[in-house]
């Protein structure tokens, strides 16, 4: 039985035959990681039961780490992103206000600091019933043992965690990873190369080996190399398997698109490092090598390709699927989804994988400085033969819209067309759906207009 | 409050004692620093003109000036300008701080032209990508930058910062073609410090009632020091300083106040005067333009890039600074302490819209305050436009409560 058809027949996925007709016609080994995703929460939610420390981080995929020494661990990102895809980040993001953290502040900063003023006070109070759907979404997620932040590029990701560390009132020990910005201002400055990125691997791995010293201190438990190896050659090999499913995308019509790649990005950013992932993005890849011999495409009638710019939108994923799908635009790729997860898996040596662990938490595009970053962009948009840019300006994520006019600058000058609109990462009061329209049918139609007289 | 308080700032206290001919020393020396604080860069380029020599800008908060000093260049804190925002609403979203927007104008304006280099060592998000939009439509002007360690209870923290303001000495050193001796840099060293003694003389002054300068006054002493050229900006210090300690006045009978934050901008001086138009008198601040840059000296050993170091490291524990993460340092505390040793019977937050480092601490500031039963009052600021007369009301309530404070207290 192919993995394929194994989706279907699995009894733990539905396949509801009443729902109406999609436009975006969906990568379907995508529900293997549904599976795999809920099992990692409800692994989580267990974890205190089973006699497991619980770790919450912030910034850039240091999970085998945590998954290497047996604790379990919390994306903070993650678990508001959670929140925010089920609709549930209300609640959360109101507790955060009621205490006086701003709106404009990041809205998964203020979701995750939010849940933690929950947990502390409104269950236990019965503001919020526990039984409840939302209740129960929110009071699952454990309560920390160590609080672990690495946060490239984004002073307020590191913030965020200092928040957390002051609302627990001190008494959840914490570390810091700095991850410092690759400026590249000298002479030998190169995209990730140079004297500058090679200080910077070695003292981030520095870092990192401190890091499980401390993990060491606070567990108690010698730490096993050896297992980080083993878990790191299943993140490698699903690495690049999920690359070189994503160079398919080249293809027209591009088998997959963008919103397929970010219902994997909790894969690639905080999934155990198993043979259970590597299975699943051969999956991915195997069904869209399929779609390419056979031509389909992930919008089936795609006349437009386009780049998505800035961080998911996390309340209007599908939303903004179908969007896309019924202009017959296919969203191929984007910065978020193809720059920022463990985008160079040849760096890490699994007999020493810490530095190429480095290289790759220094590769998140955000941390090169723009020229660097944008040669990149530019890169993949001609790669990947993109027509126009999608900008997503999401409000409290400033460490996105950081260069998104630049982005466009230079769009402008590889002649690809350019929209900007405006939403955010968790909080679904700053998107604006109708300018999104207006302005993606007037880009769209002015792509018509120049391939009418190109013709 | 009359005439001569409108025309030179000058708090009524320094009036009443008639001390006219020294009051002209005082009012010369201050109006000089009003001039340079309110075009910082006409000053720098003038310099520059004058002496042939070089101008390094620099971003606020935490890079070592006296490395750019003592490399015989004149380095420029960039500050926030007066002008509303035009071009730079192309390069910066709406949602980002006044300053960060600020810069990004005059980078498309052009007004940074004439600098030799940038030099940067920071951490916020929004100034990042402010940089970038600087290099990017000024290429031909250098931007140096080297991110210093932010995490700063972390065991490596000293070592790093060394390394990597070694890196920022090497930087200098290659920009302007110099070598940056121990001895020049243990120089610039003593004489910012020597700055900064100073200016805390002058706070201390104030805070004991006997110097009688006004909120605008102080922040042009603090902002010209961003800007100008040390030497002479010390001297009138000198000056200064010797004349309000030979000249004291008496303690005003307005209430005072504290204010807190601006991490990076000055705070408009309308908005200064409406806050002492309303029966107070600032004795105390933290502002960046104010206590912040100057609470800490750097100190005098033989290894001046360790002591540098140290001073970055040290710093933060005078003056908490949100936008480093050390769990040993507490901001709503120190808050508390500081009003305390300042006398200041409430304090006003001064939040620059869209601040990140001070949305997330704020509520931890309020808390405290309220707890303390404290007076607090939170203005929100922008670059563009503010609503002033909503402001004094609300300054005014402000007042009131802390008074009625004071009366049961005494009671």
């Amino acid at each position: 039985m192919s993995k394929l058809s194994s989706i279907t027949s699995n009894p733990k996925i539905s396949v509801d035959s009443t729902a109406p007709r999609m436009r975006s016609n969906r990568i379907k080994a995508t529900r293997l990681g549904s599976v795999i995703v809920n099992d990692y929460w409800s692994d989580l939610f267990a974890a205190k039961e089973q006699g497991k420390k619980v770790i919450w981080y912030n910034g850039t995929y240091i999970p085998p780490f945590f998954h290497a020494h047996d604790v379990a661990w919390v994306h903070g990102e993650a678990w508001s992103a959670y929140l925010a895809a089920r609709h549930h980040e209300g609640d959360a993001q109101a507790a955060g206000e009621s205490r006086g953290y701003d709106r404009e502040l990041c809205s998964y900063a203020r979701t995750h600091i939010g849940q933690a003023l929950m947990d502390k006070k409104d269950l236990q109070d019965g503001k919020i019933d526990a039984q409840s759907a939302k209740g129960l979404a929110i009071s699952q997620l454990p309560l920390p043992d160590m609080i672990i932040n690495a946060y490239p590029y984004c002073s307020s990701g590191q913030q965020w965690d200092e928040m957390i560390y002051r609302l627990f009132d001190k008494r959840v020990p914490i570390f810091h990873v700095n991850v410092p910005m690759l400026w590249g201002g000298r002479k030998d400055a190169t995209y990730l190369a140079g004297s500058e990125m090679d200080e910077k691997i070695a003292y981030v791995s520095r870092q990192l080996r401190a890091m499980t010293d401390f993990m060491v201190e606070h567990t108690g438990r010698k730490y096993d190399w050896d297992r980080l190896g083993e878990v790191m050659s299943f993140i490698k090999k699903s690495a690049e398997l999920r690359l070189e499913a994503m160079d398919m995308c080249t293809a027209t019509p591009s088998p997959a698109s963008f919103f397929d790649w970010i219902v994997t990005i909790a894969h690639v950013n905080f999934m155990p490092g198993t043979q259970r992932l590597v299975e699943f993005f051969q999956a991915m890849k195997d069904e869209i090598a399929e779609r390419v011999a056979n031509g389909e495409g992930a919008v089936p009638d795609e006349k437009y390709r386009l780049f998505f710019d800035g961080m998911m939108n996390w309340n209007k994923v599908g939303w903004l699927a179908e969007k896309f799908a019924a202009n017959n635009a296919c969203v191929v790729a984007g910065r978020y989804t193809h720059m920022s997860f463990w985008q160079e898996p040849q760096a890490i040596d699994l007999n020493d994988p810490v530095p190429g662990m480095a290289h790759n938490y220094l590769a998140c595009p955000n941390n090169s400085g723009a020229p660097y970053m944008i040669g990149e962009i530019d890169r993949l948009c001609d790669k990947f033969k993109i027509d126009a840019m999608v900008m997503h300006v999401s409000r409290t994520c400033r460490g996105m819209t950081n260069s998104q006019h630049l982005i466009v600058d230079s769009a402008r000058k590889h002649d690809r067309a350019a929209l900007f609109f405006e939403g955010d990462v968790a909080d679904e009061s700053f998107y604006k759906d109708e300018l999104l329209n207006t302005r993606l049918e007037a880009m769209l139609e002015s792509l018509d207009s120049k391939r009418a007289m190109v013709a | 409050m009359g005439l001569t308080y409108l025309l030179f700032g000058v708090h009524p206290c320094m009036q009443r004692r008639g001390v006219h001919s020294r009051m002209e020393s005082m009012q010369k020396i201050l109006g000089r620093f009003a001039a340079v604080a309110g075009d910082s860069l006409a000053y720098a380029r003038e310099w520059k003109e004058r002496t042939g020599r070089l101008v390094i800008g620099s971003f606020p908060m935490h890079f070592p000036i006296e490395l750019a000093h003592a490399a015989g260049a004149l380095p420029v804190i960039i500050q926030e300008a007066d002008d509303p925002i035009t071009d730079g609403e192309g390069a910066v979203f709406s949602f980002y701080c006044g300053y960060n927007r600020s810069v990004a104008d005059q980078a498309l304006k052009g007004r940074f032209n004439f600098l030799d280099a940038i030099m940067f060592s920071d951490h916020c998000v929004q100034l990042l990508g402010t940089a970038d939009i600087v290099r990017w439509h000024a290429p031909e002007l250098p931007i140096l930058f080297e991110q210093p360690v932010s995490s700063l209870d972390m065991k490596w923290a000293l070592d790093e910062t060394r390394a990597v303001y070694e890196m920022l000495k090497k930087d200098v050193e290659e920009l302007l073609g110099v070598t940056v001796s121990k001895e020049a840099l243990n120089a610039s060293i003593t004489l910012y410090n020597r700055g900064r003694r100073l200016m805390r003389r002058l706070y201390e002054l104030r805070i004991a009632g006997n110097v009688g300068l006004s909120a605008r006054q102080m922040l042009h002493v603090i902002k010209s020091a961003m800007v100008m050229d040390r030497e002479e900006h010390t001297a009138l210090l000198e000056e200064l300083v010797a004349q309000a300690e030979a000249n004291p006045t008496q303690a005003s009978n307005a209430m005072p106040v504290y204010l807190s934050g601006h991490l990076c901008q000055a705070p408009k001086l309308e908005l200064l005067d409406l806050i002492e138009e309303t029966g107070t008198i600032v004795v105390g601040d933290d502002l960046y333009h104010g206590y912040r840059y100057i609470a800490s000296d750097v100190p005098e050993t033989d290894d001046p890039v360790a002591a540098l170091a140290n001073w970055y490291i040290d710093k933060n524990a005078k003056v908490p600074c949100p936008t480093r993460a050390d769990g040993d340092a507490d901001w709503d505390d120190f808050l508390l302490r500081d009003v305390q040793r300042t006398g200041a019977e409430g304090i006003i937050v001064l939040v620059a819209k869209f601040c990140e480092p001070h949305m997330y601490y704020y509520p931890e500031i309020k808390d405290a305050f309220d707890a303390a039963g404290i007076a607090l009052l939170k203005l929100e600021t922008e670059h563009d436009s503010m609503p002033f007369e909503a402001f004094k009301t609300r300054v005014e309530t402000f007042v009131e409560v802390a008074r009625r404070k004071r009366s049961v207290a005494a009671a």
